[in-house]
């Protein structure tokens, strides 16, 4: 994994309300089936660390995606 | 060992009250609770000990130091669990908080070494790295995991019965896969449903809704709520820890806490956290949900609601606390201000990491300037010796330019910091600084800014004690010292009191070994009763004792502390600390005839002082690595250090003995005469008067080979009497001085004990044993009992004797009968025996009399 920042997609399972969703200001979110898909430019710390969180708060990780630079 | 991981939520900590509550009567409990983001090893040991201890039965509570040493702990721990009494278990919550890699791979070792009789429960969000693959192999590892902790729908509905709510087998049904069976979904879930007027509705409309199952149940649960208790819980979300008075002050009421109980007895995610339900805490989950809210609804009063507690926490002496909430609210300078007050402090107590941690929040744009001192004390505790120069550089830029109400302090803590530096790096320029700064009166406006000064001023007493006694030899170091060890003991502060008292020791130097071995027992004993007694501060004490018994011939003795000192001393431990250790060593084979492991000792005594500039013990390595060299017979190698010695040091005594000792290798006792004429003469400096000693006994062995043997008797009798007072035996051990004492007459010298002690040793054998093995005689003996006694040692029949101290012959009977009786001795060997063991024929302070010293 490249440590300068990249696009990452990262799906959890479940609609994310307003209050999660404040926790990750720096991602956009859209809603996917009952999935939602958070998208955002993050550097390696920025990614485990929104890993964290979402494991945090309990959210079910479904899939993390890089889109390149 | 047990392990349990799973998500938030899965119900793991519900599951280790449950079985904490039922194993209560059965087994002690050590509960063990990570805080969170806990990034402090020595804190999470430290609590980790108290919970063990506790479970032993015991309220005192460990105290952190400076310098922690994670093996030293978990031996500690290891020993705590083996002395209880029947079966432990060490419950550890939450494991996935700390963040520190150091602590998480110590606790493998004590998972791994844990006696039988414990068994160890973890709980954490996600696997850890604890390489357990040992304890999985033997099948002593359980794991239990998220799959095992879902309820299934049976349990589902028996949560829902116990909670009073009937609902139709097809809703529990929808219920159970909706949350899929985890816990906190089932537990929000019934708390809605409970209140709600039409549970089948809440769960058909549950189902229907694709948002996550935490969140939608903590806003149902949240709106269900009173606004009294929606405000308390959103208020107080922001702490780790909740009691009345903190919800009070957050909610701007009064009596808050009894909604907390009422919360907790519903069982809705409160839960208290000590027996008499005074603080409390929300489960982690419900918590960060809660802040989140909190921040997304009141966006403005956030910060002010951080500044509430903070002032709160600071008011309760709960400076972290404080400073973290400060850095919450955004109030960069304030927090930053309050770290620098206090770090120092808080690195005392052990809380360097923590400090650390805190310094890490700081953004790079609010870097303000006296955050450049505590950036160099956390250094400086970590070893990280060439940044805390580069701060400390930072720190005194400020300094010119800071506000004057805090120069004093600044002044002191800077110069303090440099001396503490200097000790590793050798500059001692900075000493004078010190001196001066300490000079300045102590004032601040509150009590809490004398008590910052006050540990402050401890701590560079001890500094410029230490430098002084070290590098500068001055007597100083002394004083300054026991003026450090008296603040520390008023200020409460034992790690500062126990470093100054355990450098004593080696500063009283060679005055007196009764004071020095006085001083080091002393600051033992203080390390021992706060359980820091194989801790890194202790070991000048050590090292300083065990030279004071290889002095008097008691080499197993010494070795003994020594072996103890070695322990203590660490790999970081400071190039003196090491100076001293490979010294001591190094005369330790030197009495014992090792020669070359001797020289291997002070050679690596030269390689590690040679980092520290001056040094009081420079001259004596160099001039007892040459001696070495001589008694091997290397003499060409012996020549060429000497030649290549600093003019400094070749006019110290030590540095003439060696060179006597190569003038009589190379047939001259002339030359070396000459070479120890100023030892004898005073002119010369010396380390002691060991080296005096030394000296006379050069001479004499010159005197002899020049053939006149009354000189050598004359010289010998100086050495002697120079040793009389300490029995200091060494010396002669090292010179080989058997021959020498042999030529002379007995009945000429006043020195017969000392002198039957020495051959003693330099015959292999040992003084004294040094622990009375009996209890000390019924009866005292008389002084002119004792001065009989002190005789019995000698070869002098009792004629003889009588002769020596002008009585009758019938008198010396009449004593050594008594002498007998009093001792409970058959003959004459036992009696001497008796007498050593008593420390009877020791002309300084008996042992007894050392140890019972009142404080």
């Amino acid at each position: 994994m490249d440590a300068a920042p990249c696009q990452y997609t990262i799906r959890v399972n479940g609609h994310l309300g307003a209050t999660i969703l404040s926790a990750f200001p720096a991602m956009e979110s859209r809603r996917q089936g009952t999935h939602t898909v958070l998208t955002g430019r993050l550097d390696r710390s920025a990614l485990y660390g929104m890993l964290a969180d979402l494991e945090a708060l309990g959210l079910e990780l479904v899939e993390v995606r890089r889109r390149g630079e | 060992m047990t392990i349990i991981s799973a998500p938030a939520g899965s119900g793991k900590s519900s599951l280790l009250r449950a079985w904490a509550e039922r194993a209560a009567g059965t087994r002690r409990l050590a509960v063990v609770p990570v805080r969170r983001d806990q990034r402090d090893g020595q804190q999470f040991w430290l609590a980790l000990l108290s919970a063990v201890q506790h479970a032993a039965g015991r309220t005192e509570l460990p105290a952190g130091t400076p310098d922690f040493h994670g093996r030293t702990m978990v031996e500690r721990v290891l020993a705590e669990l083996t002395d209880v009494d029947g079966d432990v278990v060490l419950v550890i919550d939450d494991l996935h908080e700390l963040n520190c890699p150091e602590a998480l791979a110590e606790l493998t070792t004590l998972l791994t070494e844990l006696p039988p009789h414990v068994h160890a429960v973890l709980a954490t969000r996600h696997d850890l790295r604890l390489h357990l693959h040992r304890l999985r192999l033997a099948g002593e590892l359980t794991e239990i995991r998220a799959a095992d902790l879902r309820f299934t729908e049976r349990e589902a509905r028996e949560l829902l019965d116990a909670a009073g709510i009937t609902l139709s087998d097809a809703t529990v049904a929808l219920l159970h896969q909706r949350t899929e069976g985890w816990a906190a979904g089932l537990r929000l879930a019934a708390l809605s449903i409970a209140a709600s007027p039409d549970p089948e509705r809440f769960v058909a409309e549950f189902s229907g809704s694709h948002r996550t199952v935490a969140e939608y149940l903590v806003a149902e649960m949240l709106e269900r709520q009173s606004d009294e208790v929606q405000q308390l819980l959103l208020r107080t979300s922001i702490l780790d820890q909740v009691n009345g008075e903190l919800a009070d002050l957050l909610t701007g009421r009064t009596g808050v806490e009894r909604i907390l109980l009422e919360l907790e007895d519903a069982n809705a995610f409160v839960v208290s956290l000590d027996a008499e339900r005074t603080w409390f805490r929300y489960h982690h989950l419900l918590a960060d949900l809660l802040r989140l809210e909190l921040r997304r609804r009141w966006p403005e009063e956030t910060p002010q609601l951080h500044r509430h507690a903070a002032g709160w926490f600071l008011g309760h002496g709960q400076v972290i606390e404080a400073v973290r909430h400060t850095q919450a609210a955004g109030d960069w300078a304030d927090a930053a201000q309050l770290l620098a007050d206090h770090a120092f402090s808080l690195t005392l107590d052990g809380k360097a990491q923590t400090v650390e941690a805190l310094l890490r929040n700081f953004p790079r744009s609010a870097d303000h300037p006296e955050l450049a001192l505590v950036h160099a004390w956390v250094d400086v505790v970590q070893g990280r010796l060439d940044e805390t120069a580069a701060h400390l550089t930072l720190a005194d830029d400020y300094a010119r330019t800071a506000p004057p109400e805090r120069l004093p302090r600044l002044r002191v803590a800077i110069a303090s910091l440099k001396v503490s530096l200097a000790r590793r790096q050798g500059n001692l320029t900075c000493v004078r600084d010190l001196t001066e700064a300490l000079a300045a009166p102590l004032t601040g406006p509150t009590e809490d800014d004398i008590a910052l000064g006050n540990d402050l001023r401890a701590a560079a007493l001890m500094n410029l004690g230490i430098v002084e006694a070290w590098s500068l030899g001055v007597p100083d170091g002394e004083r300054h010292l026991k003026e450090g060890a008296l603040l520390a003991r008023a200020i409460g502060r034992p790690y500062l009191e126990v470093s100054c008292l355990a450098q004593i020791g080696f500063a009283a130097k060679f005055r007196s070994f009764a004071t020095v071995r006085s001083y080091c027992e002393e600051a033992i004993a203080l390390a021992e009763r706060h359980g820091w007694g194989a801790e890194p501060m202790i070991s000048p004490a050590l090292i300083a004792l065990a030279s004071t018994m290889i002095w008097t011939g008691e080499f197993d003795e010494g070795e003994r502390w020594l072996q103890r000192a070695e322990v203590a001393v660490q790999l970081d431990s400071g190039p003196d600390i090491g100076t001293l250790l490979h010294v001591v060593a190094g005369m330790l084979h030197a009495g014992r005839g090792h020669h070359p492991e001797a020289l291997a000792e002070f050679g690596a005594a030269r390689e590690l002082q040679s980092r520290l500039g001056t040094h009081t013990l420079t001259a004596l390595v160099a001039g007892w690595a040459i001696g070495t060299q001589v008694r091997l017979g290397m003499l060409d190698a012996a020549r060429a250090a000497l030649a290549a010695l600093p003019e400094g040091q070749t006019a110290t005594g030590e540095v003439r003995n060696a060179h006597a000792l190569i003038a009589l290798a190379d047939g001259e006792p002339r030359a070396a005469l000459e070479s120890v004429a100023s030892v004898l003469d005073h002119t010369a400096t010396v380390v002691g008067d060991m080296t005096v000693i030394e000296a006379h006994l050069l001479s004499a062995v010159a005197h002899g080979a020049l053939g006149d043997q009354r000189a050598a008797n004359r010289s010998v009798e100086f050495a002697l009497a120079l040793a009389e007072p300490d029995r200091l035996v060494l010396p002669f051990a090292i010179v080989g001085a058997a021959a020498l004492l042999d030529a002379l007459p007995r009945h000429e010298t006043a020195h017969a004990a000392l002198l039957t002690d020495i051959i003693d040793v330099t015959r292999g054998g040992s003084p004294a044993t040094h622990e009375p093995s009996d209890p000390a005689p019924a009866e005292e003996l008389s002084p002119s009992e004792l001065r009989v006694l002190r005789f019995l040692p000698t070869n002098l029949s009792r004629p003889e004797i009588a002769s020596e101290l002008s009585v009758s012959v019938n008198t010396v009977n009449t004593h050594v009968r008594n002498i007998y009786a009093k001792l409970q001795a058959r003959d004459r060997s036992s009696a001497i025996r008796r007498a050593r063991e008593l420390r009877l024929l020791s002309a300084g302070l008996p042992r007894s009399a050392a140890v019972t010293r009142s404080r």
